[in-house]
């Protein structure tokens, strides 16, 4: 009768639900709600997974989303737990049990954040892959580093004031921009080089969350201006290549990419330089100017007015929602610039100008190059292009390699130690009573030695 | 009439597993043809007046409830995993009562009276040698940690729930570890008053349930069959007792307020019953993809009835079991046992994971598969809403 009663819902629209519903219970700032939220995006997965035509390897590929949902339960168990101890008896040796719960907080907080932004070892390459859900596939991975930079951004007061915490996120932040931006350079394909992007821009944008020194309304804008624009230009790559139909809005979107990476990636830059990374900073500063000149290149290089093949050109509206949506995004970054600074961000005028250096550059070699097609400087320079591209392929496969390597052997060495316990859940009848005798042989003789 | 028997939070707990069981056998036995079968409640109902009524533990008691489980076991003799079953309880349940009975009339050689409060006056006056009670102590609660089946001994629960009858296991499994925790518990009521006691003993309990919860992580992490997962779940919920035996026992030989044995059990029992009848129905995980079993595919609520009731022995988050876990962890929190409370983490974690895994591994890795055309029998989905129900009553008293 139940069965009879209750409608039947697709699976697609189902996982959409789930999808829909869990972005919106990230928005919120409570725990709950963004543990809520993960493991919805992780039932999403799963639904569009066992819907798909190849379901066999789209439900293990797609398995690992729940471990983020996992450590956000934990986090949330732990701040129940914190709430609900008595704050008088701190004083006693419940002080250091809750010091040791708010850093497993802290830890859970950024395991479940960095693993969605592919910042760990353990499900790194996961953008390399369309997602399950055959009508958005290639643009489905974008959500998950989004998800990871909204989650680690909304929980920052968890986790950035415990301070190994913060140091060895912001590390791994930083590895995931490089990485990711050297990705996207080894890509051939556009809608692949900007799945990585989107990575490098949430990995970036969490490193600036990490510094603490901008607004959240800052770094929340500065995100939303390069991810955003990313995910709409794949979004548009979908249907019909949109943001690259005519020669304006090709520009305009090229611009509004430029515009934003280098919004972002300024302000890392400036916060990186301020001393929050210790003696590390170099190697931030290294780092995020290497990614900045790489995103720079590839997204205003890369994006070429796409040829109209129809023979009758449908009439288009001459202002239509990309032209907006670039516009939006061209302001965005300003915008966010200028709150920071009103809320008392206020770098020298000397190191601002040297921080926009490397998107700067990486955006003038881009357009060099193509304004100088066919000359013999440039064309060579495409060729280094070619051969840099291989080497990054390379050097992005050497560095998962070994990442895998580490992690499965790690793996086996869990079995190895784990294995007894499980013979021991499968023994004999007379083995186990041999072990009780010797138990309890055991209780008595050590006391007596003692 | 006494009314606890039947409304108190371990009484009606009890007497819904009770109902599950019997409709269970009923099925069973017309299945078989066989009306003799339905003789097997004259067994399931002393156990199930024995959570309900949760009486003074007694060695001899303790003896009789082991002896009735493994009777029934050896009853049915062409199984041979249930005669396996009886045969691994009888030996490792009649050797640790064998070790428990020699430590506690030890204590009662060293006291002269057998009752646990006087023991520790009477040892608070230095009298008697130290080893000699800080050997029988350990000895005496041997068939408790036994009967908590606690790692190292996790087996029996998972070995129970893989290897006898649906109707049977659950309330045997509840029966031996709520007479164990009442054991232990009642064992140590009054050890505050001789600190040296309650200091080693507190320590020792702690260290069997930081391994206890440990080695459950871990073993339920690898397990495939989803009985044995529900038999190490339980076996986990058996090791919630002894760290909260630990807790209230802390190092500094200070009560930390009693954990309640009561709900506990009254949970334990559903949860087993509903989750016991669910394993039957699911399938071993393979890790390749396959369509859900049968339950699922034509009777997906009564499929996320039984996931519920698996789900709150995991403690998933908004599940009744979710409180007991948390109150515990608030226990040892506040005695300040990091370690306990860190093992108890790694437990929950592992158990909410194979709750989950379980879900998915019902509603099946493919849904595309038709609804197949046999129907799961009505009693046997009656078996799992009503421990469904029970647990949501349980939760709405709370």
């Amino acid at each position: 009768m139940l069965r009879r009663i209750t409608p039947r819902i697709d699976a697609r629209v189902a996982g959409g639900l789930l999808c829909g519903v869990a972005l919106w219970l990230l928005w919120f700032p409570s725990l709950l709600t963004s543990a809520l939220g993960i493991e919805l995006l992780a039932a999403a997965f799963f639904c569009w997974a066992r819907a798909a035509k190849d379901s066999a390897a789209q439900v293990p590929r797609w398995a690992w989303l729940r471990r983020p949902a996992v450590a956000l339960w934990l986090a949330v168990a732990i701040q129940t737990l914190s709430v609900t101890l008595e704050p008088g008896s701190e004083a006693s040796n419940m002080g250091r049990t809750l010091e040791v719960l708010r850093r497993l907080e802290a830890i859970a907080i950024v395991w479940a954040g960095l693993e969605l932004l592919a910042a760990l070892p353990l499900t790194r390459p996961y953008s390399d892959l369309p997602g399950p859900f055959l009508a958005v596939r290639p643009w489905l991975p974008i959500l998950l580093p989004a998800a990871g930079f909204v989650l680690l951004w909304r929980q920052a007061p968890h986790w950035i004031t415990v301070a190994e915490v913060r140091h060895g996120a912001a590390l791994l932040l930083l590895v995931t921009a490089v990485l990711g931006a050297i990705r996207s350079f080894s890509r051939r394909q556009w809608i692949a080089s900007l799945r990585w992007i989107a990575v490098t821009d949430s990995a970036m944008a969490a490193l600036l969350v990490s510094s603490g020194l901008v607004p959240e309304m800052s770094s929340f804008l500065l995100w939303l201006g390069a991810c955003g624009c990313h995910a709409f230009m794949l979004a548009g790559e979908l249907r019909g290549a949109s943001p690259r139909r005519g020669q304006l809005l090709t520009r305009l979107w090229r611009t509004a990419s430029w515009m934003a990476i280098a919004a972002l990636s300024w302000t890392v830059l400036m916060t990186s330089g301020a001393g929050v990374h210790g003696r590390l900073e170099p190697v931030f500063v290294l780092g995020i100017s290497l990614t900045a000149v790489l995103t720079a290149w590839i997204t205003v290089g890369r994006m070429v007015n796409a040829p109209e093949r129809r023979s009758l050109v449908r009439r288009d509206q001459a202002i239509n929602l990309s032209h907006v949506v670039a516009t939006a995004i061209m302001a965005l970054g300003p915008i966010a610039i200028l709150m920071a600074w009103w809320s008392g961000f206020e770098p020298s005028w000397g190191r601002s100008l040297l921080a926009l250096l490397p998107a700067g550059l990486g955006g003038l070699a881009a357009v060099a190059t193509r304004q100088g097609h066919g000359r013999a400087l440039w064309s060579r320079l495409q060729g280094w292009e070619a051969l840099m591209r291989r080497g990054a392929r390379a050097l992005f496969r050497m560095v998962v390699g070994i990442e895998r390597l580490l992690v499965t052997a790690l793996g086996r060495a869990t079995a190895a130690l784990s294995g007894p316990l499980h013979d021991l859940h499968t023994g004999d009848a007379q083995e186990y009573l041999l072990f009780v005798i010797g138990l309890g042989v055991l209780a008595v003789v050590l006391p007596l030695l003692q | 009439m006494n009314l606890s028997l039947v409304w108190s939070e371990p009484a009606f707990p009890a007497w819904g597993a009770l109902a599950g069981a019997a409709m269970l056998l009923g099925l069973e036995s017309r299945r078989r043809g066989g009306i003799f079968e339905l003789a097997a409640l004259a067994v399931l109902v002393p156990l199930a007046g024995l959570i309900a009524a949760q009486p003074e533990a007694r060695l001899e008691r303790i003896a009789l409830v082991i002896g009735l489980a493994v009777a029934t076991l050896a009853r049915n003799r062409e199984s041979l995993f249930q005669s396996e079953c009886a045969l691994k309880l009888l030996w490792v349940m009649g050797g640790a009562l064998a070790f428990s009975c020699a430590g506690l009339e030890l204590l009662i050689l060293a006291t002269g009276t057998s009752e646990p409060t006087e023991q520790w006056a009477v040892l608070e006056m230095g009298l008697d040698p130290r080893f000699l009670w800080s050997t029988a102590l350990p000895l005496s609660l041997l068939i408790g940690l036994v009967l908590l089946g606690g790692a190292p001994f996790h087996f029996w629960a998972a070995d129970l729930f893989q290897g006898t009858r649906p109707w049977l296991a659950p309330l045997i499994v509840a029966a031996l570890q709520v007479s164990g925790g009442i054991w232990v518990a009642q064992r140590l009521s009054g050890i505050e008053s001789f600190p040296p006691a309650a200091r080693a003993i507190g320590y020792q309990l702690e260290v069997a349930a930081f391994v206890a919860l440990l080695a459950g992580a871990v073993t339920l992490a690898i397990q495939r069959r989803p009985e044995r997962r529900v038999g190490t779940l339980a076996s986990l919920n058996g090791a919630l007792v002894l760290a909260a035996i630990a807790a209230t026992h802390s190092r500094a030989g200070v009560a930390h307020g009693p954990w309640a044995i009561g709900p506990w059990a009254g949970h334990l029992t559903l949860a087993l019953a509903g989750a016991g009848v669910l394993a039957c129905f699911a399938q071993t995980s393979t890790g390749a993809s396959a369509a859900g079993p049968v339950l699922f595919r034509r009777h997906p609520w009564t499929g996320i009835a039984g996931l519920f009731a698996l789900a709150s022995l995991a403690g998933v988050p908004g599940t009744p079991g979710a409180r007991l876990w948390l109150e515990l962890a608030r226990s040892l929190a506040s005695a300040g046992k990091t370690w306990t409370l860190l093992a108890l983490g790694a437990a929950w974690l592992s158990a909410f994971g194979a709750a989950v895994r379980q879900a998915h591994e019902g509603f099946g890795a493919t849904g595309s598969a038709p609804p197949p055309e046999r129907s799961v029998p009505w009693q046997a989905r009656a078996a799992i809403w009503i421990p469904a129900l029970g647990l949501l009553a349980l939760y709405a008293m709370r």
